[in-house]
């Protein structure tokens, strides 16, 4: 089942890429994928390519997949081992939610981060408190670790 | 509220004819080991369900509400879940606002009807099927038998939330129908799923929980709300608990108390209070050093630092000058001084506390395992020696009843008295502080009173007990080895019996009064003191008597307050405890009487007379 379901997502990925981001198998193991997600334009990570890693469970798609970044990402819901906090990567999974939406759910929480469920409580409170400063920083990572 | 109750109890008496008049009453069970709860279990009417009775419980709960709001069986009980089974509140909130309680719990009105041709995308696995092969929730979301299987087993996988299963497309409220469940899931599943739904039952519901014993799956329904007060069942695998807190049955003593005593017996902060107590800490290193002989020239065995154990300075100050090695001047001046006081008032306090402690711990311990024993050889006698004793007396054993009621009385009283432990702890610490402060006020004078009155009952209710205990073991055994001849039997059954009753009697007593609260306990004596000596009223009117009217009896006092204590300070006298009691004791035997009874039942002579 798992392995069915998993090729038919990457057929469809091939067939109809999302724009801004990529995924594909990252060797032989179908389970363990590698993605990319291009920083949004309108959000400090503008520019960045970043580098995700996918691993599907066996029980794929009624438990959800793990999603960790490879790149450093300034941002109130990644900490410095890539993991990330999002609702639908935990409880609030759903067996009819595809990479592809988990892709672009990732898209829109880099350019709208949840400061009120923080990952990382002092990136959070500087996003509130003083949030030049935080673009600062959140570009200057981009720079340093997502280009080039 | 009321109302609820209501229906509960006529279909409660209606199906299940074993209620709890039956079961508590004690009358018509037979030998068996279950009745462990005599004294203590009349008071709130409950029933025990065997899991097959707990189905049919929960069966009706559901079709009675199906039947008010007229809905689908399957849709009643996720709403009732939803209200925790609280069928009156749900009725009010649905007849309220009916969509509202719907959208709660996800149902929804299926808006077209599920076509029967074509076919349709599953959304998990992105099959195509025909849709007659597929299952969806009132929403028309479809998908294919084997996802909903996957997905149904992976929500069971993750605990009883599975019951409030929604459709699997996010953000999609409506509630999968239980003939889904039941159609896809594999036998395992649905098993988990079922007994999900029946603890669900019990657990939920204020009115409702499991016995606690190991290995025992009935559960207990009460027919009435108790209001946290501390209500004792009796649970037909013969555990005896508290339905509010689920502990060990423990009336006349509140919940809060036993679980503070539970606490505090399974605490560190005793082993802390000992250490402080008995230690000091080297003045160097800190370690806690317990002396517990020698001079007081200490030298700790970790930093080998020497010091003096009284005024815990350096050894080298000390000489011939200070007092030499058996004595301390710098202690005794300090103390004089006033240097020492607050740190070795401390250290005896602790002592004191650990002590009294010590005390109560104790007594409740052996009073648990003296309870255990009885259990034990209660089953044993019943098991293995009945027939012996039978065959000996030429009586059949249904007239052997007496010696099972004793041992269970036994079992019962032994229980009652080890909470009584507990509660004395913690209702007159008060009174052991006021003591070491010798501070004196009226409301240390008045509870200690109540203490002496307390401890008064409590040791007499403890000597009855100790009676019957050793009546029952002791002289059964030595009818059995040939050490009491058999004619004898009769004589030892009334007495027996009489014994159970007396003792039944004051432990009733005792539990009803420590229940009422001392407070008002004291002030009935207070208020009728000088009043002449009424007939007895029964055991909620005490009528004692003037306090003068005759010397304490001589005889030994089983433990606690000494009988010059009680006569001399205004509680009561012998004979208003005996009143009290309901018994009195003869002074040649010291069999316990009942009142009704003129002469001693065991040895004849008349009550008042003395030897």
């Amino acid at each position: 089942m798992a392995s069915k379901r998993i090729q038919k997502e990457l057929q469809d990925l091939q067939r109809d890429p999302p724009t801004s981001c990529s995924a594909g198998p990252a060797g032989d193991d179908l389970f363990h994928w590698q993605a990319t997600i291009m920083g949004p334009g309108d959000s400090p990570y503008s520019g960045g390519v970043f580098f995700v890693m996918i691993h599907f469970p066996p029980d794929y798609p009624f438990k959800p997949p793990k999603v960790q970044f490879q790149t450093k990402v300034y941002h109130p819901n990644v900490n410095s081992q890539g993991s990330i906090c999002l609702d639908i990567l935990k409880e609030q999974w759903s067996p009819a939610l595809t990479i592809s939406k988990v892709l672009l759910s990732i898209c829109s929480l880099l350019t709208d981060p949840n400061p009120d469920d923080p990952l990382v409580p002092e990136i959070a409170h500087i996003y509130k408190t003083d949030r030049q400063r935080y673009e600062e920083t959140a570009r200057e990572w981009t720079r340093k670790y997502a280009m080039g | 509220m009321e109302s609820d109750y209501d229906y509960d109890y006529e279909y409660d008496d209606d199906a299940f004819p074993e209620s709890d008049e039956d079961m508590a009453s004690g009358d018509d069970y037979e030998f068996d080991a279950h009745a462990e709860v005599q004294t203590a279990a009349k008071r709130a009417p409950y029933i025990i369900y065997d899991e097959a009775e707990l189905r049919e419980r929960q069966q009706k709960a559901v079709d009675d509400v199906a039947g008010v709001l007229s809905v689908d069986k399957g849709d009643v009980v996720r709403v009732l879940r939803e209200y925790k089974w609280d069928a009156s509140r749900l009725q009010e909130e649905w007849f309220t606002d009916t969509d509202a309680v719907r959208d709660k719990a996800g149902l929804m009105d299926r808006t077209q009807p599920a076509s029967s041709s074509g076919k349709d995308q599953c959304k998990i696995c992105f099959d195509d099927y025909n849709v007659k092969e597929m299952r969806s929730a009132a929403c028309n979301h479809r998908f294919c038998r084997a996802c909903w299987k996957g997905y149904i087993g992976a929500k069971v996988a993750e605990g009883p939330a599975v019951l409030g299963l929604r459709c699997p497309l996010p953000n999609c409220r409506a509630a999968v129908p239980q003939s889904i469940i039941t159609e896809v899931a594999s036998d395992t599943d649905l098993k988990k799923y079922s007994s999900f739904a029946l603890r669900s039952f019990v657990e939920d519901n204020r009115q409702l929980t499991w016995c606690p014993s190991p290995g025992c799956e009935n559960a207990v329904e009460v027919k009435a709300d108790v209001g946290g007060e501390p209500m004792d069942v009796a649970c037909k695998c013969g555990a005896a608990f508290c339905f509010q807190c689920t502990e060990e049955a423990h009336r006349p003593v509140d919940c809060a108390t036993v679980h503070r005593w539970i606490l505090k017996n399974s605490a560190e902060s005793e082993n802390l209070n000992w250490i402080l107590a008995h230690t000091k800490q080297c003045p160097k290193c800190k370690r806690p050093i317990e002396k517990n002989q020698g001079c007081m020239h200490m030298t700790c065995s970790q930093c080998r630092f020497e010091f003096c154990w009284l005024c815990q300075g350096s050894w080298a100050e000390h000489g011939e000058r200070t007092g030499g090695f058996y004595n301390c001047n710098r202690y005794e001046v300090g103390k004089k001084k006033g240097d020492y006081d607050e740190e070795s008032l401390k250290r005896e306090q602790a002592k004191n506390a650990l002590e009294r402690y010590m005390h109560y711990y104790q007594r409740w311990a052996e009073n648990d395992r003296a309870r255990l024993s009885a259990l034990d050889a209660m089953n044993t006698m019943i098991e293995k020696r009945l027939e012996e004793i039978s065959e000996m007396t030429a009586t059949p054993t249904s007239q052997l009843k007496f010696l099972s009621d004793a041992w269970a009385q036994v079992v019962d009283c032994r229980r009652i008295l080890k909470w009584t432990y507990a509660y004395g702890y913690y209702r007159f610490a008060e009174s052991a502080q006021a003591q070491t402060s010798a501070h004196s006020s009226t409301a240390a004078d008045a509870l200690r009173q109540q203490q002496e009155f307390f401890e008064f009952n409590q040791g007499q209710a403890e000597y009855f007990l100790e009676k019957l205990h050793g009546m029952a073991e002791k002289q059964v055994g030595s009818f059995l080895d040939g050490g009491e001849p058999v004619e004898g039997w009769a004589k030892f059954r009334e007495n027996l019996i009489g014994l159970t009753d007396v003792t039944r009697v004051h432990f009733h007593k005792l539990v009803s009064e420590l229940e009422r609260g001392l407070d008002t306990i004291l002030d009935v004596y207070d208020n009728s003191a000088g009043q002449e000596h009424g007939d007895v009223q029964g055991p909620s009117a005490p009528q004692p008597a003037a306090a003068k009217k005759k010397a304490p009896r001589p005889s030994k006092k089983p433990r606690g307050a000494g009988s010059s204590q009680v006569a001399s300070s205004k509680g009561p006298s012998q004979d208003e405890l005996e009143t009290v009691a309901g018994i009195w004791q003869c002074a040649h035997c010291t069999l316990a009487n009942t009142l009704s009874r003129a002469d001693c039942s065991a040895c004849g002579n008349a009550r008042g007379s003395r030897p």
